[in-house]
């Protein structure tokens, strides 16, 4: 070898160690990278649509592969970056306006259910989802941000955010807090919910109750005289107010409209309503046809005095056809008042065996869904007269007391349904009855185990049911 | 007032006493077990009765009595004789 061919030799292998050692830095540099970059300033981000700017399609659809984390409070935001390093994501944004929620991004880009599932296990994770892409029809393109209200037991609510919890499915649930994103409801929209009367006093409900107006006289009917319905109306008893002996009215008024965002019990589908008591059913919940129909008919009185109730909610039945139990639910719908009903519990084709008043004409009909999206097994159902499904298993609520309890039944679902459409009306307060109910059986997920069971097919959407 | 498992079995032994016309003590408890019943008429609704359509925890109860079985629905609030000669009856 001579003198010249040393000199290159030498030359050649320092580049290469130069080569080597840029290339190792690199790679450390990469995974640094990875580990640290984060967080796009909120002012960056495009923020939720105002409730009258977002108009939702009617198609929803996982969007990047990223998700939506809650973590407990007292959770660092050290300690999040540490987990989610140890999955190797990165938190891509802390949302402003939605404490404790980070926007996390898996860097492997696995699919955004398995990264879900990843985070629901942590002990330091509230809630998990996907991060979903709505399309939205005007001006905003971003995706609407999940409101969650901080009500203590609102992690239990699995009909409003099923986020897996007890075994059942992510994403079972209704779109609620999606649906807050444009409205939570409003104190000018009226459900009517006749049952075993409502504890007005509860804790959780007592913001969101009914009073009749300083300025309008006490009720008057030729047949039972002048009542005083201060708090409502009591069929089983017009001397009585229709507080609630035995509880399931108040279940299913808390449903419909327990009072969100109070740091109290629960959510309602509705943070903010106006829930009418009416009792026709007794202590025992049994009722006569004869008290319905003069509840009903106490419902369109108040409605033709100004009082903007809109909706009936009926989380009762029996197999028995009353043609003026039926007449007089015609009456209330031609008078803009949607009448809601379970469709039974007894497990049988509504098509078949009608169950009423969920088959009269003109009645949205219930089914029950479980937390995993099957139709419960006690649920009536029918492709021709149950319209829509709804959850009605393992539903917490407000009890009597200002306790809260877990009930099922289609009595449950119906509440979810009337509760659905009072947001809808807070949108849009002038839609009639016979678009409400349009409304209603266009704002579903297709539903595998109501295919040929109801007639949408389909579990209530509340963010869809809130689109243009 | 609610009632527990007990004052409902006695209630419905008294009952099915007085619509067969015989003693008390001629009505044999048969067994008596929870049950889920699919509404609050504890799936035996009286002719022209609603019910709340809430699944409602109480209890099973067959009696024995001139060699046939009798069912009783019951829970807390309520007592029910269930399709005796063909129909519900509350206690």
């Amino acid at each position: 070898m001579n003198r010249n061919n040393v000199f290159i030799h030498l030359a050649l292998a320092l580049v290469l160690i130069l080569v080597a050692a840029f290339a190792g830095q690199l790679s450390r540099w990469r995974k640094e990278w990875k580990n640290h970059v984060r967080i796009v300033p909120a002012a960056e981000k495009k923020q939720p649509a105002s409730a009258e700017e977002v108009a939702l399609s009617e198609t929803r659809s996982f969007g990047s592969p990223e998700v939506l984390v809650k973590f407990k409070s007292g959770v660092s935001n050290e300690a999040i970056d540490a987990l989610t390093a140890r999955f190797h994501d990165r938190v891509e944004d802390r949302i402003e306006n939605a404490e404790g929620w980070e926007a996390i991004d898996d860097l492997d880009n696995a699919d955004a259910t398995s990264i879900v599932a990843q985070y629901s296990q942590l002990p330091e994770v509230e809630y998990a989802e996907p991060n979903y892409e709505i399309n939205l029809e005007e001006a905003n393109e971003g995706p609407l941000v999940p409101v969650l209200p901080h009500d203590p037991q609102f992690n239990d609510q699995w009909a409003l955010a099923n986020s897996g919890q007890r075994g059942g499915k992510q994403g079972a649930d209704i779109s609620a807090t999606l649906a807050w994103a444009t409205t939570t409801g409003t104190d000018k929209v009226v459900v009517a919910v006749l049952d075993t009367g409502v504890d007005y006093t509860h804790e959780d409900l007592v913001e969101n109750m009914w009073v009749r107006p300083a300025t309008m006289a006490p009720y008057h009917d030729d047949e039972l005289g002048t009542i005083d319905d201060l708090n409502g109306f009591n069929a089983v008893d017009t001397a009585a107010d229709p507080m609630d002996d035995n509880g399931h009215g108040t279940h299913c008024a808390g449903i419909i409209g327990a009072e969100g965002e109070n740091n109290v019990g629960i959510a309602g589908v509705n943070w903010k309503v106006q829930i009418m008591p009416l009792k026709f059913l007794n202590a025992g919940g049994s009722g006569s046809t004869k008290d319905a129909i003069e509840a009903i008919n106490y419902v369109i009185n108040r409605k033709k005095a100004g009082v903007n109730v809109r909706i009936i909610s009926a989380s009762w039945g029996s197999t028995m056809k009353s043609r003026a139990l039926g007449d007089v639910i015609r009456k209330a719908y031609e008078n803009d008042i949607l009448f809601v009903a379970a469709a039974g519990n007894s497990s049988v084709d509504n098509d078949r065996t009608p169950h009423y008043p969920s088959s009269y004409p003109n009645v949205v009909s219930v089914a029950a869904l479980d937390r995993n999206d099957q139709l419960a097994s006690f649920s009536n159902f029918g492709v021709k007269s149950v319209m829509i499904g709804a959850p009605g298993v393992d539903i917490l609520s407000t009890w009597l007391d200002n306790e809260y309890e877990e009930k099922s039944g289609t009595s449950m679902a119906t509440p979810v349904v009337s509760g659905v459409a009072a947001l809808i009306l807070a949108k849009h307060p002038q839609m009639s009855a016979v678009d409400l109910s349009k409304r209603l059986m266009n704002s579903t997920d297709p539903i595998i185990a109501l295919k040929g069971k109801t007639v949408t097919g389909g579990r209530i959407n509340a963010a869809k049911a809130l689109g243009e | 007032m609610a009632i527990n498992k007990d004052a409902a079995v006695e209630n419905a032994r008294k009952d099915l006493a007085q619509r067969l016309k015989i003693d008390a003590a001629d009505v044999k408890e048969s067994s008596v077990e929870d049950a889920d019943f699919p509404d609050m008429a504890l799936g035996a609704p009286e002719d022209d009765e609603m019910s709340g359509m809430m699944i409602t925890r109480g209890w099973r109860i067959k009696l024995e009595a001139q060699g046939k079985t009798y069912e009783y629905r019951a829970d807390k609030n309520q007592v029910r004789a269930y399709q005796f000669k063909g129909k519900n009856y509350r206690v």
